[in-house]
């Protein structure tokens, strides 16, 4: 048995390298590191429930892990990855609205207002000093997911923002409740789908393959040119 | 029984991917959809509602009427579908390979949104209402142009980003149930038994959230961004579909509205919906006014829709709710009309915009007078059935406060006024030389002699004119039938239907 204070002080850490992990998404401007952040992230998100299930020994949590090392840190950042070698596009330097420093300060802010908007809504709610940071940790990621998605401009980007607002919204329901694991499962598959068919669109509208603009030339109410 | 539902459907779907011919994979869509609109007929007049099956399924009037919506909408669409996308294909807009992934995704995205409804589980009803933003958004991206894929994607990320947050709100919801039940349950039925303990602004805390995820499935404000896009973008099939599942969002708010009706934080709730309400109609009817694009416009009228609908919801009295629950068919039903027409439009002229269409009497007359019908329909005259469901939510309306009847009125004034600005500009453009050519002609009979000067003057004039599409069979014949059917609603209003929407008040726990 491995004293639970230790494993609360090792959460802990983990919360901070989370918001690193979602600072960095926001920020980065080369394709790939955004992938490896993103696959970082949901390796820390695997090892947190790992954590848990060792403090309160719910298998659910194991599987749970499990299954977020299954997904999201081997299957879909592989599909992804392969999806970037296709669209030949390194870097997503482009930015819409917000520039990284202006999103930066903003999710600090939304930080905070996520911590007073639910010690608000918690007091009613006995959750421990732990599970609060948890939910609270939860909500800033998934609305730093958000401003990922508003502010990048290639798609692949946006399909990492809104994966990494979906890992926030795990983080959440990881502290805050226990959900029924038939329902995590189904989300995951949701997910899978989702991410595999955003990703297929990207590829038409990220590439700059040779057949895809064949495929735009034919069209005739888009009369040719305006678009390539 | 949800399990041979599924297992059916699956056979059903595996037997859609062989056939080559289009005509054998429109009636499979067209037959999947009536037996949906015929299984649905036969559960609300044999069945004893509410009825459950198995942990999951369940049935009562509400989610039997939204489907009874849903497929009579698919069954209309599935017969418009075959003539529109063989003149898409026709016309090259549409790759023949695609068509098959066109009535995979027509028919799974009937399934989800059926799945959905009559789940009982609301985090089942999340995840295939998620399935049906991922169908809907294949159907926008059926084309497979930059801007429909651009298009698909604003709609998937915005709907399914908003989704998350919807999510955010279950985890409460499922926190506040175990708080007070001991097991976490997310069974409407079970949190609908005992909602009324659960603690006020924890409720209201979910229901936010919830409401941010549904509404922008609903298409409202302000997450209504992708909604003209898809409208204007996809082929009229796939928006028709999109615009059905604007329905769903409505029918989750419903619901959620229903569970904190009887907490403290109702008033707060009703407060939300009424501002959210005011604002997706005041927006939609500005950005209406001056629009050029006669899918955006259809579009934004659907934002203004919604808008009322959810006010309708915010008043809370069960006479509000009734023409809710009416005005959701009401509005089903001219929105495809004046979609197949505007479809029709769109293959005529190539073109959406206002600007673009000429001589429209001439060279389609029939879709015409239906988009002309439809308009008036939509916005709310007399004879059809949106003019009553109006009519009463804003009486009710004034029991809030009688500036807020005002507000509406006056925008939905100039909703109308945006709808006949827009026809009026758009069907009174005829070609000049048009005139000239008929007074040639007659000129010609006369005198002979110039006959030369005039035959050579036509055929240049003739090339101007575009030919007129020739609207392919079946196509006019949903648009008709849905126009009769509003006529019909609108002027008798059948007793199955009041004793149907009386008892789904009832069982919402309005009476």
């Amino acid at each position: 048995m491995i004293d639970p204070f230790l494993l609360e002080g090792l959460i802990k850490i983990l919360f901070v390298f989370v918001l690193i992990s979602a600072a960095l998404i926001i920020s980065t401007r080369n394709l790939s590191s955004v992938l490896t952040t993103y696959t970082i992230q949901s390796f820390l998100l695997a090892l947190v429930s790992f954590l848990l299930y060792l403090m309160d020994e719910k298998g659910q949590l194991l599987l749970l892990a499990g299954l977020t090392l299954a997904s999201k840190v081997i299957l879909i950042p592989y599909f992804i990855s392969r999806i970037e070698e296709k669209i030949k596009i390194g870097r997503d330097l482009h930015f819409t609205y917000l520039e990284p420093t202006t999103s930066l300060l903003l999710s600090i802010g939304l930080i905070l207002l996520s911590y007073v908007f639910l010690s608000r809504i918690f007091e009613d709610l006995s959750l421990s000093k732990l599970f609060f940071f948890g939910a609270v940790i939860g909500v800033s990621l998934t609305l730093m997911g958000m401003l990922v998605v508003f502010s990048r401009r290639k798609v692949i980007t946006k399909v990492l923002g809104y994966l990494s607002m979906e890992n926030g919204v795990l983080m959440f329901g990881l502290f805050v409740t226990e959900i029924p694991f038939i329902i995590e499962v189904l989300i995951i598959i949701d997910l899978v789908i989702l991410v595999m068919l955003t990703t297929i669109l990207a590829v038409g509208m990220d590439s700059s393959i040779e057949e895809y603009r064949q495929k735009f030339r034919k069209l005739q109410i888009w009369t040719g040119g305006r678009y390539l | 029984m949800i399990r041979y539902y599924l297992l059916i459907m699956g056979i059903f779907l595996a037997l859609g991917l062989i056939p080559k011919s289009h005509r054998l994979m429109n009636s499979l869509a067209a037959g999947n959809a009536l037996l949906h609109l015929f299984l649905t007929c036969a559960a609300l007049l044999i069945l004893d509602l509410p009825a459950r099956y198995g942990d999951y399924l369940y049935l009562d009037h509400l989610n039997l009427y939204v489907e009874l919506i849903t497929a009579l909408g698919f069954s209309a669409a599935a017969f418009y579908a075959k003539g529109y996308t063989d003149s898409l294909m026709e016309a090259g807009d549409l790759d023949p390979k695609n068509l098959k992934t066109f009535y995979l995704a027509f028919n799974l995205l009937l399934i989800t949104a059926t799945v959905a409804l009559f789940s009982d589980n609301l985090a089942l009803f999340w995840i295939f209402v998620e399935l049906t933003t991922v169908c809907a958004a294949m159907l926008v991206a059926i084309l497979s142009a930059r801007e429909n894929i651009d298009a698909a994607l604003k709609y998937a990320f915005i709907v399914s980003g908003s989704m998350l947050f919807a999510f955010l709100g279950l985890i409460f919801l499922f926190t506040l149930s175990e708080l007070t039940l001991g097991e976490g349950t997310l069974s409407w039925t079970e949190l609908a038994a005992n909602a009324s303990h659960f603690s006020p602004p924890l409720l209201l805390a979910s229901f936010t959230f919830v409401f941010i995820g549904f509404g922008a499935k609903a298409g409202i404000a302000p997450f209504h961004t992708w909604l003209p896009d898809a409208y204007a973008r996809a082929p009229s099939v796939s928006a028709i579909l999109s615009g059905l599942m604007q329905n769903l969002g409505i029918y989750g708010i419903i619901r959620m509205y229903a569970l904190l009706k009887e907490s403290d934080a109702a008033s707060q709730a009703s407060l939300i919906l009424i501002v959210a309400g005011v604002f997706s109609i005041a927006l939609a009817s500005f950005s209406m006014l001056q629009q050029r694009n006669l899918k955006k416009l259809i579009a934004f009228s659907s934002v203004e829709h919604m808008g009322l609908l959810l006010i309708g919801i915010g008043i809370g009295t069960p006479l509000a709710l009734f023409w809710v629950l009416f005005y959701m068919l009401g509005h089903v039903l001219i929105k495809e009309i004046l979609l197949f027409s505007a479809g029709i439009l769109h293959r005529q002229y190539r073109s959406n915009m206002r600007e673009d269409m000429k001589d429209v009497f001439k060279l389609q007359p029939r879709a015409a007078w239906v988009l002309i019908l439809g308009s008036i329909a939509i916005v709310g005259m007399p004879p059809f059935p949106l003019f009553p469901a109006k009519f009463f939510i804003l009486l009710e309306s004034a029991a809030v406060s009688p500036y807020l009847t005002l507000a509406l009125l006056l925008m939905l004034i100039l909703a109308s006024a945006s709808f006949a600005n827009f026809l009026l500009k758009a069907f009174s453009r005829v070609t000049p030389e048009e005139e000239k050519e008929e007074h040639g002609s007659k000129s010609r009979v006369s005198e002979r002699t110039e006959s030369e000067k005039f035959t050579e003057k036509i055929g240049y004039k003739k090339s101007i004119l575009p030919a007129p599409y020739t609207v392919r069979k079946g196509m006019r014949i949903p648009a008709i039938f849905l126009l009769a059917l509003a006529l019909a609603l609108g002027l008798y209003f059948p007793e199955p239907l009041r004793t149907l929407l009386d008892s789904i008040i009832l069982e919402l726990g309005y009476l």
